[in-house]
């Protein structure tokens, strides 16, 4: 059964989703605010979070901010898509993904069986890219032999990219493999990811060897020469 | 400036009305000048010669021998024109009875040829002495022309079988001396012109210059720069104009603020309300799933009040949401979000969300590729596809095709049709068809939600009947390539 923790100030809005997340067969502990959220966190070891962006003292970005410094666990923003620029610094501050209120339980529900499913292995090989090695059964990254630390978002995204070296993939088929998402899928989540999973992977991210845009497409990743 | 000279233009006006009234004072000045000029000369001149030749006849002429030589009256012609009035002298006698003879003073310049026949009868017309007029004979003068030369040619006759005798004296001087009269008005008056053209250019550009400036502010005025204002300088009718130019512009000014303070605080309402209202929205819309699932094991009194706060919750939320999109176009904090997609997929997918794929004929090949907002175009598309069914009834169908770079999306429904008073209405906001109609089938904002987002990506919706009658046909065109790109990375 997941284990998530839901920050939310309202008490109305956090004790439906409360009642509605635990009908889907979660497991809910809850938040009022940011601060108590990060010490929930760190005593409960959630498997995922879902944050409102809207919160008394420490927003819902900064919290967002200060799980990432330790944690790669799945984060799910709550937001309204009246403030577009919600959404780009959520997922500039490393949410996984976002869902705009109000929403209804099935479609939270399916967005966080989605985000946790990316953790879960799926074949047993690995695969060689320069210096990035991926390994497939232990679900690790290294470069240069160092570990490196993915969110289960990243790794997925970088897993796909490599499933088709050399191949171009289009924002909407890769909100279809890596966030299951519907046609109408967010081309910004791609963007943003790629941009934090190369600050991780390439040697110089503003200059991408590995994971190159394609204008008018997407993106792909290369084979170095 | 002359550039804009066009014949109705102010300026132009004026210089023709100055020239005009320049022109006929001078051209009336100088006729005038030069009428009594010309009298006064020629009289002068005319006087002095006649008077010296008469006074010459009875002197010399009249002191001729009753028959004289053909000598004798060449000397006394020639004595008669040594005068200073500088005339030549032909005097007629008769030698015998039926003999005449001719004395020239200067026979190379006067014959008797040169002298008129009219005259010639005047003179030797014999008038009968009456009391007061004395003379059987008189002086007669006119004035001619042999070659270009202007000539006095005068005549008379000695009283008592005396010789007759012609002066013929040239009016070149005089005429040369009119002529350069005539030369200088004429200049004078061509001055006059010059001189009320510049006059007429100098008054026009005082009198334009504010009226170019007050057009010029109107202009921009017009272009919404409503802190334009006028330099209002002395005291004539421009400087009024400037001036009611000026307040005319700052009430303008004053009530277009005060509107939009009025319109901008209305739609802040909005915004805050819909804003207000998300958050018991969202906690109900989470539960009423909870609800929806527990229907069947509920009460059969309760299970329809439970049905209805469901279904309702629903439509609320649509409603909150659509007014959210509305207050986000109207406050323009709308935004793409921009991504290369294929249309087909997209249009494909919209419909078979909404469960319309045995409602919707779709007439489109795969492939056709489009960047685009993939949420907008969906919202475009529900709206317009949900419109066609509810109004036109199925099928509908939907083409889409490609257009000089334009994606071009048709939907087209066989039903009734737009009435004509309606279809310029149709985008409008809470725009009912008929006003009978329930206001509950639907928020009335999804047609002008569908063309704000057509808009946003810089295309357009228009609606229309279909030619041959049968239903509406909506057609939504997007630039294929919006170049906008704002959330592009590179």
């Amino acid at each position: 059964m997941p284990f998530l923790l839901l920050i939310e100030d309202d008490d109305a809005i956090r004790t439906a989703l409360e009642l509605s997340l635990s009908r889907q067969g979660h497991r809910v502990a809850t938040a009022a605010t940011g601060e108590d959220g990060l010490k929930l966190l760190k005593e409960q070891r959630p498997d995922l979070v879902v944050l409102d962006v809207m919160l008394p003292g420490i927003d819902g970005f900064e919290v967002c901010r200060r799980i990432r410094r330790t944690d790669q666990l799945p984060i799910i923003l709550l937001t309204a898509r009246s403030d577009d620029i919600d959404v780009v610094v959520g997922l500039e501050s490393g949410a996984d993904d976002y869902v705009v209120k109000p929403v209804q339980g099935r479609v939270l529900d399916a967005r966080i069986r989605a985000v946790l499913r990316r953790g879960e292995r799926e074949s047993t090989d690995s695969a060689t890219f320069g210096s990035l090695v991926i390994d497939r059964s232990a679900m690790t990254v290294t470069k240069n032999g160092e570990d490196l630390q993915l969110t289960p978002t990243e790794l997925r995204l970088l897993l796909e990219l490599s499933r088709r070296p050399g191949q171009a993939l289009s924002r909407q088929q890769l909100l279809r493999l890596v966030w299951e998402h519907d046609y109408l899928g967010d081309s910004r989540l791609v963007d943003a990811c790629v941009q934090r999973l190369r600050a991780k992977v390439e040697d110089v991210p503003s200059s991408p060897t590995l994971i190159r845009t394609v204008r008018g497409v997407g993106y792909r990743l290369d084979v170095p020469a | 400036m002359f550039a804009g000279l066009r014949f109705t233009s102010l300026r132009l006006r004026l210089v023709v009305v100055f020239a005009l009234v320049a022109l006929t004072a001078a051209v009336s000045a100088s006729g005038i000048a030069y009428w009594l000029n010309r009298e006064a000369v020629l009289t002068r001149t005319q006087d002095g010669a006649l008077n010296d030749f008469r006074q010459e006849m009875q002197n010399r002429a009249a002191t001729l021998p009753l028959r004289p030589t053909e000598e004798d009256l060449r000397r006394t012609a020639e004595q008669m024109a040594s005068g200073s009035a500088g005339y030549s002298v032909l005097l007629l006698g008769e030698r015998d009875k039926g003999k005449p003879i001719i004395g020239a003073s200067n026979p190379d310049t006067f014959t008797l040829a040169d002298v008129p026949e009219s005259l010639r009868v005047a003179v030797d017309t014999e008038r009968p002495v009456r009391e007061g007029d004395t003379s059987p004979y008189h002086l007669f003068w006119q004035r001619t022309q042999r070659g270009k030369t202007p000539y006095l040619v005068g005549g008379t006759r000695i009283a008592g079988g005396g010789p007759t005798g012609y002066m013929f004296k040239s009016l070149e001087a005089e005429r040369a001396d009119l002529n350069s009269l005539a030369w200088s008005l004429g200049i004078a008056t061509a001055l006059a012109l010059v001189g009320s053209a510049l006059l007429a250019q100098a008054a026009a550009t005082t009198v334009l210059r504010p009226v170019h400036r007050l057009g010029e502010a109107a202009r921009r005025l017009g272009e919404g720069k409503l802190d334009t204002r006028l330099r209002v300088s002395g005291t004539d009718e421009l400087a009024d104009l400037s001036r009611t130019f000026n307040s005319a512009a700052e009430s303008l000014q004053k009530k277009v603020a005060d509107m939009s303070a009025r319109e901008e605080s209305s739609r802040r309402f909005v915004a805050d309300m819909s804003h207000e209202l998300r958050t018991p929205l969202t906690a109900l819309t989470a539960v009423t799933e909870v609800l929806e699932d527990e229907q069947d094991s509920l009460d059969p009194m309760i299970a329809p009040a439970v049905a209805l706060v469901v279904s309702e919750t629903r439509r609320l939320n649509d409603l909150v949401e659509n007014l959210m999109e509305v207050t986000r176009f109207d406050a323009g904090t709308a935004r793409l979000v921009l991504d290369d997609v294929d249309v087909a997929d997209q249009v494909t997918a919209c419909i078979d969300a909404r469960a319309w794929l045995d409602a919707v004929e779709l007439d489109a090949e795969r492939g056709i590729m489009a960047r685009l907002d993939p949420r907008r175009l969906d919202v475009i598309l529900a709206n317009l596809i949900g419109n066609a069914l509810k109004h036109g009834g199925s099928p509908v169908r939907v083409a889409i095709r490609t257009e000089d770079g334009e994606l071009v999306i048709e939907v087209r429904d066989h039903g009734p049709g737009i009435p004509e008073e309606v279809l310029p209405h149709v985008f409008d906001r809470f725009y009912k068809a008929s006003a009978s109609r329930p206001r509950s089938e639907g928020s009335g904002l999804g047609l002008s939600i569908a063309m704000e987002n057509a808009l946003i990506h810089g295309g357009s919706i228009t609606a229309a009947n279909s030619p041959d009658g049968d239903g509406a046909v909506f057609v939504l065109r997007l630039p294929q390539d919006d170049e906008q790109g704002e959330v592009e990375e590179s």
